[in-house]
């Protein structure tokens, strides 16, 4: 079910706020798991079972790892049974016939392919699923006791299927313990508003020109920056949008989610980008794997070999083909001669090291969505003139002229910009902070109803994030 | 208003939105037809362990939700008024306003449809007009692009390539220009449609170039309904309708006005004497239906007074169905077929069926360019 849907937003949220507030204090958890588990199984049908095996597996092993910790080995022993079995669930579903196919292609036999198809969120909730068991491990955290706790926190609807990716550590006293009030549902439903905005009209309306460019038999070079620049603005607007919602949902029912996204399209190199994009999965890959390796703690081809290591886990996480595997290794590519190079002119001038950021993150996404290799050497191709495309064409001035206000919207929804404006105003004068009190929730009803005209017209796609 | 009132506030209101449009979609009775989408709505699905395991129900409730939810055409007008004037986009779902005028967007220039048109031409004069003494015209419509899309900035179709592909392709056809006579104040501001009081200029043209005359004289008279064109149905956005203005002339009164129509429980063709305007149509939701009824697959028109005894076949798209009236004076028999709802190859046997006789009459192909850019309905 997704979050811009009308079965959704009209049927499924109203139905499951009025549950969880009729809901005495200790049955809360159970209301959320409930509409969890039917909110995946709308979407998923019998897979829900995968992910209530996958929770029960993380209970267990957590119970054996604290059970144990006193006796190394054996809890050590849980703590890879845990690892394993919840990777192999991953790696079958997602994998196999990644696997299947490059064994074909090396050996040149022909292994059927299991056409398995990828159960919604895996990757989110498998990680989720491990951080526990690892931090049970490390004595970060109790082992969960309460089975229906552990099963809200990693099924909790909010943030099931596209992150952010929540470390149990964060919301372990939150399952047991969380405050409600009206200014936590109100900054809920703003973030949630504003969210479901930037997805539906920014992201979508994107998302569309992308589309139309991958369908045009006009293509020009023109054409091909505006696809790349269009989609590096939805991908931001899409998955930044479904965080914004999952944060401002958790609010609604008491939970505190750490920030996913802190304006990344600002920043001057590739290493702050990545401290502020999908901070969850940056955060989980640095403290599950790099930091285990040593981190920079090693000599430095080690060094080179845990972020090679880090970036090609991080690429080949967001999918079972070569275009995201090229994607995160091309990004550790960047990140090693940013660190051992780049860095420290990149830090003399502001202009140079944005614009240099810009483009290196254009040029990835359009590896990252592309069909596959040979596609994306085309487009970027494509981009300088290669293959013979003519500079400007019908089509891509039409739709520079038709999408122009998406794209200097985009350009300013990127940065704090309004963010930083309103709260000057509000610290400058307490009438403009009154007026700006007035006019907010005019603005949320208002946004509400438009993103609500949206998906009735029938124009909403799906979230990006789900395929991974 | 203090932080701690607007919290309160913007509670209130989101949740009073959202319950207040949960509760409706809840209990409002569901609708079966959308006439301003001129589509069937989807129904609450069957509920089955099924359905629920392949999906169906999922799938089904989905749309469910979007076809009956309330106030949904003052949503869609919310939605396609916010893609142009807020977001600023040059069209929403392919249709843009320009001057005042809706327009649907014709791009890209498809030849596969215009061969498929072409197949289909070609099939009706080898096996019809090619055994006949009579003549075979082609003439092409502009639609509203023609007039405002290049010019505008819009993405245009090259429509001087379709009507040279259309000759080049329909050899034995005789092409009459009317591009000429038109402009874009002939057409509606909210349809697709051409205005019948102002193509009069255009059935002389079409007579002549086909070797009779029209006098021309006609009487204007003027709908008293409000017409909301096809192109405003479908956006819902805040602007002026139409107003029809229908043309009357004497002979009409003479004319036998007959529609054929293929009557399933019987498996006959039933055909049934109608006016030249459909009174009843005039006052549906798309009153351009009144000319000759609207969409019809075979229709005759009788002229006893005709000027000539010549007869002529129009084969047509919905354009025709406000031109044929005025052609009617010139001859003793028009044959208007629309392939949209008759397959090409069947014409001649239900014509003979009938008794319609084709062969010795002039025939005149007459469509718009939005129909033969998008040819799947033939």
């Amino acid at each position: 079910m997704l979050f811009s849907s009308i079965p959704f937003l009209y049927y499924f949220l109203p139905c499951v706020v009025i549950l969880y507030l009729l809901a005495p204090k200790p049955a809360k958890n159970s209301v959320l798991l409930l509409a969890s588990l039917v909110f995946y199984a709308w979407g998923e049908k019998k897979l829900v079972v995968l992910m209530i095996a996958a929770i029960l597996l993380s209970y267990i092993f957590g119970l054996l790892i604290e059970k144990y910790k006193d006796r190394k080995n054996l809890s050590r022993l849980f703590l890879i049974l845990s690892v394993v079995t919840s990777l192999a669930m991953l790696f079958y579903y997602k994998y196999t016939d990644f696997f299947i196919y490059n064994f074909n292609a090396i050996t040149g036999l022909s292994v059927p392919l299991l056409k398995i198809a990828l159960p919604i969120g895996i990757s989110f909730y498998t990680f989720q699923c491990l951080s526990y068991t690892v931090d049970v491990y490390r004595g970060d955290v109790p082992a969960q006791k309460n089975f229906i706790a552990l099963a809200t926190y990693v099924a909790l609807f909010p943030q099931l299927i596209a992150g952010p990716i929540v470390r149990y550590s964060d919301v372990a006293l939150q399952l047991n313990e969380r405050t409600h009030s009206f200014e936590k549902v109100s900054y809920g439903i703003r973030r949630f508003v504003i969210g479901l905005s930037k997805k539906i009209l920014i992201a979508d309306a994107l998302g569309e020109l992308c589309d139309i460019f991958k369908s045009s038999g006009d293509k020009s070079v023109l054409f091909f920056w505006l696809y790349a620049i269009a989609f590096t603005l939805h991908i931001y607007f899409d998955f930044s949008g479904y965080s914004d919602m999952a944060i401002g949902l958790g609010k609604m029912f008491g939970f505190d989610f750490l920030e996913n996204f802190n304006y990344p399209y600002i920043s001057k190199s590739a290493t702050e980008f990545w401290r502020r994009w999908h901070m969850s999965l940056g955060s989980w890959f640095r403290d599950y794997i790099y930091i285990p390796l040593g981190g920079n703690r090693v000599s430095k081809l080690g060094h080179i070999r845990n972020i090679f290591i880090v970036w090609f886990a991080t690429g080949f996480w967001h999918g079972a083909a070569w275009n995201f595997i090229i994607w995160g290794l091309y990004f550790g590519v960047i990140l090693v001669v940013e660190k051992f190079w780049l860095m420290k002119y990149l830090k003399k001038s502001k202009v140079w090291s944005h614009i240099y950021l810009l483009f290196t993150v254009v040029i990835s996404f359009v590896i990252f969505n592309a069909a596959d290799m040979a596609e994306a050497f085309r487009y970027i191709g494509g981009m300088f003139g290669i293959g013979g495309y003519s500079l400007v064409s019908a089509e891509s001035v039409y739709y520079l002229r038709s999408y122009g206000f998406l794209f200097i919207l985009g350009f300013i929804g990127s940065t704090p910009l309004l963010k930083n404006l309103t709260a000057k105003i509000r610290e400058k004068s307490l009438t403009a902070e009154k007026i700006l009190n007035v006019a907010e929730p005019i603005v949320m009803v208002v946004l509400l109803v438009v993103v609500t005209a949206f998906p009735v017209y029938g124009s909403f796609s799906p979230f990006l994030y789900f395929r991974f | 208003m203090s932080t701690k009132v607007k919290n309160i506030v913007q509670v209130a209101l989101c949740a009073l939105l959202i319950f207040g449009l949960s509760l409706t979609c809840w209990f409002k009775p569901a609708e079966t037809f959308s006439q301003s989408e001129n589509k069937v709505l989807a129904q609450f699905p069957e509920l089955t362990l099924e359905s629920l395991a392949n999906g169906q129900f999922m799938s089904g409730f989905e749309s469910y939700t979007q076809d009956q939810f309330p106030l949904r055409d003052e949503f869609i007008g919310i939605k396609n008024f916010t893609s142009l004037n807020v977001l600023q986009q040059m069209d929403t779902n392919d249709i843009y306003l320009e001057d005042g005028y809706l327009a649907a967007l014709v791009y890209p220039l498809s030849e596969k449809s215009l061969d498929r048109v072409s197949d289909h031409f070609a099939h009706l004069y080898k096996n019809i007009f090619s055994k006949g003494e009579g003549n075979v015209y082609l003439s092409v419509i502009p639609d509203k692009g023609y007039f405002l899309a290049e010019k505008n900035g819009y993405l245009s179709i090259d429509y001087q390539k379709m009507i040279d592909l259309l000759k080049e392709k329909n050899p034995d056809f005789k092409y009459i220009d009317i591009t000429g006579l038109l402009s874009i104040d002939d057409y509606y501001f909210t349809d697709t449609h051409w205005r019948q009081d102002k193509i009069v200029d255009v059935a002389q043209k079409l007579a002549s170039e086909m070797g009779v005359e029209l006098s021309g004289d006609f009487k204007t008279n003027v709908l008293d309904k409000k017409f909301d064109g096809v192109y405003l149905r479908q956006l819902n956005l805040p602007l002026k309708g139409d107003t029809i203005t229908y043309l009357t002339a004497d002979h009409f009164d003479g004319c036998t006005v007959t529609r054929y129509n293929y009557d399933s429980k019987t498996n006959k063709i039933v055909p049934t004497v109608m006016g030249m305007y459909d009174d009843k149509k005039a006052e549906s939701y798309d009153p351009y239906e009144m000319f000759l009824s609207g969409a019809q697959e075979l229709i005759t028109i009788d002229n006893p007074n005709a000027t000539t005894d010549k007869e002529l076949v129009i084969f047509r798209d919905s354009f025709g169905s406000s031109i044929s009236p005025l052609l009617t004076e010139a001859y003793s028999r028009i044959t208007i077929v629309d392939l949209r709802y008759i397959k090409s190859t069947s014409v001649a046997p239900i014509c003979k069926m009938l008794g319609i006789e084709l062969e010795n009459a002039d025939a005149l192909f007459l469509y718009s360019t939005l129909i033969l850019n998008n040819a799947s309905f033939i």
